[in-house]
């Protein structure tokens, strides 16, 4: 017994001795791919567009991906959790409405307009995870009916309350002020103007990060999405995990939402569609699996940037116009591409 | 090192009914320290609602269940595990994607840290389960690597050593060598072998090859339709027996009568 | 479907009637048998967009004054709006008016409806095809005689380089704004393309637009809830330009008092809404058809800070 002992520590020792390099390490991420992409493109139109060489134009391009970001970092911990959101796009909108006209015709003070679509937003994570918990369907479908209820919703009880379609300008009001400097304000850093919405986007992504890898919670979010019954095989509560991520999403669509309303003052109740599909695509350009289980957040925060380059990269070239998406869609292919090449060259190399 | 003759669990006369049919009957078993005990029988012989019940996962509704001399009625396999009674499924609850010393301490985290920044001691971890990967005696060159990525009876060691490390005294091996090639059942085998012998676990092994129970077991039990067929000490039996008993018994040696009249059988053929 | 669609329209504005003290009270909220006629109003807006509220509350208005029943539908896709017009078909409603913001998806369609003996009157979009669809009338402004009007005033302004922030790549009204405007306007002309109604993404694409040519000194919006966007943008790139619109929002009206927003170019959207379905109801009761081959035309008027005042008040209960 005590020889078998010795011999394994001796082992443990030499084994930390041969400890993989850390650019080893570093290459087995699934970010990295991702990582690979942002280099990529942003050398491509540092190349091939002048103006997209400003430090400005830096920051243009991170405050759209930030504004992208916010929420595709919450999805990668959803998706990683092994499910889909597709009602977060149009639940930022209902989360600025809500806080609109709550203020507006019912209490005249900002903040408590703002609670309400905090507590508004956490809900309908909660109800989109319940829902799932409860019938058991793919989140596809469960958040799939809630996007379209929401985006009805956000119509209907935006004309009922105020009449219109859009909801009326709250600057001026009370609570506006400090609401616009913590959720909306700009500072000036290197003579240009940066967009405090960039700062919180890399918060979060640090925080995910941090919680993914670093807390049990991460843990169990891998485990949840990686094989949900052995997971709950070794006592972990799937369901509560579950409900958990999506009211995660709930939140950073308020957070997202309250930026928006404090940016813009309105809030048309038509806006949102189409958005929780570029939060998934962030996501999965950033080495999320569809299939839930492997992915991270850093790599949705990059997959965002990508997002945010390529769409006003197109403008910073001059291209015409009129072939907008186009290109759009072809750097992303690009970008993807070369994202899944870069990792399954990583993942063989360090084996 | 350990004494063998200290029961754990001791079951007599158990039975488990669904309505009118009965799952089953009259089964007594002794499970002691340091001993393998082997459960076969084909499918449907009861075996999974027999460890069901000894994992907790069940409740018996006739004869008597000890642990450690005290009478217990489970109603949940936390309350089985908390007394050292631990099941290992063919599912092994590992997540593949997840890497070896993460699923070592799946749902058994170990934190340091408080309030808000309470964090994973992810050193601490990753040593232990390297050393007691070692100690089980499989070569895995990265811990970081995913679980999917390692062979079948490595998984299946993992998840066994896992049980191990968390106190298990009752191991319930369901059928762990049913999905491997011959190389990667060795290798579980020899660390059922170990852990009974040198760390004073009671094993239930379930199992329908009798080639691998005989390897290892020190009892055997073999069940059919609900009922215990054979109970014996592995002295009192040869492998040929074992083979017979796991073919069908009696039953089948009449089957081939049929099938093949007026020609001869015998056991060791009839397997 | 369709009758989720019309509860849905009921209900809401049936509220709306409670809501406000404005005349504009909903007709669909009554029982069906009351109604003389049913008209269908078939658009291709966004959902939730402001302008195209204002052309229903016209429609509403008239349907009410008129005692007719209104099927209020919308679908910002081709194949989408022409799908609604088999809908109507079937449902044999007594008149259509329908924007041609897609001519060639939504012409068969319109033939088939014709065919069936009822009056279809375009608005709003399709000024260059009603006619070959076979359309009984037109109302609207002439986009590319809008878009003319705003190419004389850039260059009455002194403009030398406009953007023109297009939010619905494709629709055809708002590409004939584009190119009344080119056509007039004797500076550089850029269009730059917005994905509906995400302020972000809008607002990031105008600052890059503007971070890329610092030679624009004018920015037009081709629809009036994209105004305030630009204006910020503007700021965000420290650049100089002005910024003008197309139609008009209550935001834009106090931008234009604060001096923000230089000036609008209304198509009076409601008079839109209330003529299509007045022209429907004279049809059925007269056999009138008005505009004698020309369209109607409800636009350009420009809104400035000469003529704000008097605008303010109509735009605040919104109906201008």
């Amino acid at each position: 017994m005590n020889a078998i002992t010795e011999s394994v520590e001796t082992r443990v020792k030499r084994r930390q001795l041969q400890q993989t390099p850390l650019w080893k390490r570093i290459l087995k991420r699934p970010e990295v791919g991702a990582l690979g992409g942002v280099i990529l493109v942003f050398a491509f139109f540092y190349v091939m567009a002048p103006p997209f060489r400003q430090l400005s134009a830096l920051s243009t391009v991170l405050y759209q991906a930030s504004i992208l970001g916010i929420p595709a970092v919450a999805v990668a911990l959803l998706m990683i959790g092994g499910e889909f959101d597709l009602s977060a796009g149009v639940a930022v909108v209902s989360s600025s409405l809500a806080a609109s006209m709550f203020a507006t015709e019912v209490t005249g003070n900002l903040w408590t307009g703002i609670l309400l679509a905090l507590v508004l937003s956490l809900a309908i994570g909660a109800l989109n995870g319940y829902l799932l918990v409860r019938t058991k369907l793919h989140s596809f479908l469960v958040t799939l009916s809630t996007f379209l209820m929401l985006q009805g919703l956000n119509i209907a009880i935006t004309k009922l309350v105020t009449g219109n379609v859009a909801t009326e300008d709250i600057s001026g009001m009370v609570g506006f002020d400090l609401g616009q400097r913590i959720f909306a304000s700009n500072f000036h850093l290197f003579g240009t103007t940066v967009s405090i919405a960039i700062v919180y986007w890399l918060i979060f992504a640090v925080i995910a990060t941090w919680v993914l890898l670093r807390t049990r919670m991460g843990n169990w979010i891998f485990a949840v999405g990686g094989q949900g019954d052995s997971a709950r095989a070794v006592g972990i509560p799937v369901k509560r995990v579950k409900i958990g991520l999506f009211m995660v999403v709930g939140f950073s669509c308020w957070f997202t939402g309250m930026h928006m309303l404090f940016a813009y003052d309105t809030v048309q109740s038509g806006a949102g569609i189409g958005n929780e599909l570029l939060y998934i695509a962030s996501a999965v350009v950033g080495g999320c699996l569809l299939t839930g289980g492997y992915g991270s957040a850093a790599g949705s925060a990059l997959g965002a940037f990508i997002f945010g380059m390529t769409t006003e990269g197109v403008i910073y070239a001059d291209w015409d116009p009129d072939w907008f998406m186009f290109f759009v869609g072809a750097m992303l292919l690009l970008a993807t591409v070369f994202n899944g090449w870069l990792r399954i060259r990583a993942l063989s190399r360090s084996k | 090192m350990t004494s063998t003759n200290t029961p754990i669990i001791q079951l007599s006369n158990v039975g488990k009914s669904y309505g009118n049919i009965s799952a089953l009957r009259d089964v007594s078993l002794t499970v002691r320290q340091g001993e393998v005990t082997c459960i076969l029988g084909d499918n449907g012989a009861g075996k999974s609602t027999l460890i069901s019940i000894i994992a907790g996962l069940i409740s018996h509704d006739q004869g008597t269940y000890a642990v450690d001399g005290a009478p217990m009625h489970f109603t949940s396999p936390r309350q089985a595990l908390d007394l050292g009674i631990s099941a290992v499924y063919q599912t092994l609850a590992l997540v593949p994607l997840l890497s070896v010393w993460r699923n070592f301490y799946l749902g058994s985290e170990i934190r340091k840290g408080s309030g808000i920044f309470k964090r994973l001691d992810v050193k601490t971890m990753q040593q232990t389960a390297e050393r007691e990967v070692e100690r089980m005696g499989i070569n895995i060159p990265d811990l970081e690597q995913p679980v999917g990525t390692l062979s079948g009876g490595q998984r299946q060691v993992v998840a066994i050593a896992r049980a191990v490390h968390f106190g298990a005294r009752v191991l319930i091996l369901d059928e762990p060598t049913a999905a491997l090639g011959v190389t990667q059942s060795g290798l579980v085998l020899r660390y059922i072998a170990t852990a009974a012998r040198e760390q004073g676990i009671g094993v239930i092994f379930i199992t329908h090859n009798p080639h691998h129970a005989y390897m290892v077991g020190d009892h055997f039990m073999v069940l059919s339709r609900g009922e215990v067929e054979l109970d014996t000490p592995r002295a009192d039996l040869s492998l040929e027996d074992l083979m017979f008993h796991m073919a069908g018994g009696a039953g089948l040696n009449a089957l081939q009568h049929e099938l093949h009249r007026g020609e001869p059988t015998t056991a060791g053929q009839a397997a | 479907m369709n009758t989720i669609l019309r509860k849905l329209v009921g209900c809401s504005a049936a509220v709306a009637a409670i809501a406000f003290t404005t005349s504009l009270s909903p007709v669909s909220a009554q029982a069906q048998s009351a109604h003389d006629y049913t008209f269908a109003m078939i658009t291709h807006a966004q959902p939730g967009d402001t302008f195209w509220d204002i052309i229903r509350k016209g429609a509403n208005a008239a349907a009410k004054k008129d005692h007719v029943k209104l099927l209020y539908l919308s679908n910002p896709t081709a194949s989408g709006e022409a799908q609604l017009v088999t809908n109507v078909v079937a449902q044999k409603v007594d008149g259509i008016a329908i924007t041609l913001a897609f001519p060639d998806a939504e012409e068969t369609t319109i033939k088939s409806a014709i065919a069936a003996n009822i009056p279809v009157i375009g608005f709003n979009a399709g000024t260059d095809a009603w006619k070959s669809a076979g359309l009984l009338s037109y109302v609207g402004q002439d986009e590319t005689i809008a878009g003319k009007a705003v190419g004389d005033k850039l260059n009455k302004l002194g403009a030398k380089s406009v953007v023109c922030v297009d939010q619905q790549q494709g629709a055809v009204q708002l590409e004939a704004r584009c190119d009344g405007i080119k056509d007039t306007f004797k500076g550089s002309f850029y269009v730059l393309y917005v994905p509906g109604y995400d302020m972000a993404q809008t607002q990031s694409r105008i600052v890059a637009k503007l971070q890329q040519d610092k030679s624009v000194d004018y920015i037009v919006t081709l629809g009036a809830p994209f105004a305030p966007t630009a204006i910020q943008a503007a700021d965000t790139a420290g650049s100089q330009a002005k910024v003008g619109t197309f139609d008009l929002t209550p935001r834009a009206v106090t931008l234009i008092q604060q001096g923000k927003l230089q000036w609008a170019i209304d198509q009076q959207p409601f008079v839109e809404g209330y003529l299509a379905i007045d022209f429907l109801w004279l049809n059925k009761v007269n056999g009138d058809v008005v505009g004698g081959g020309q369209p109607v035309l409800t636009g350009p008027a420009f809104v400035d800070s000469t003529n704000i005042a008097d605008v303010a008040k109509f735009a605040k209960a919104g109906t201008r």
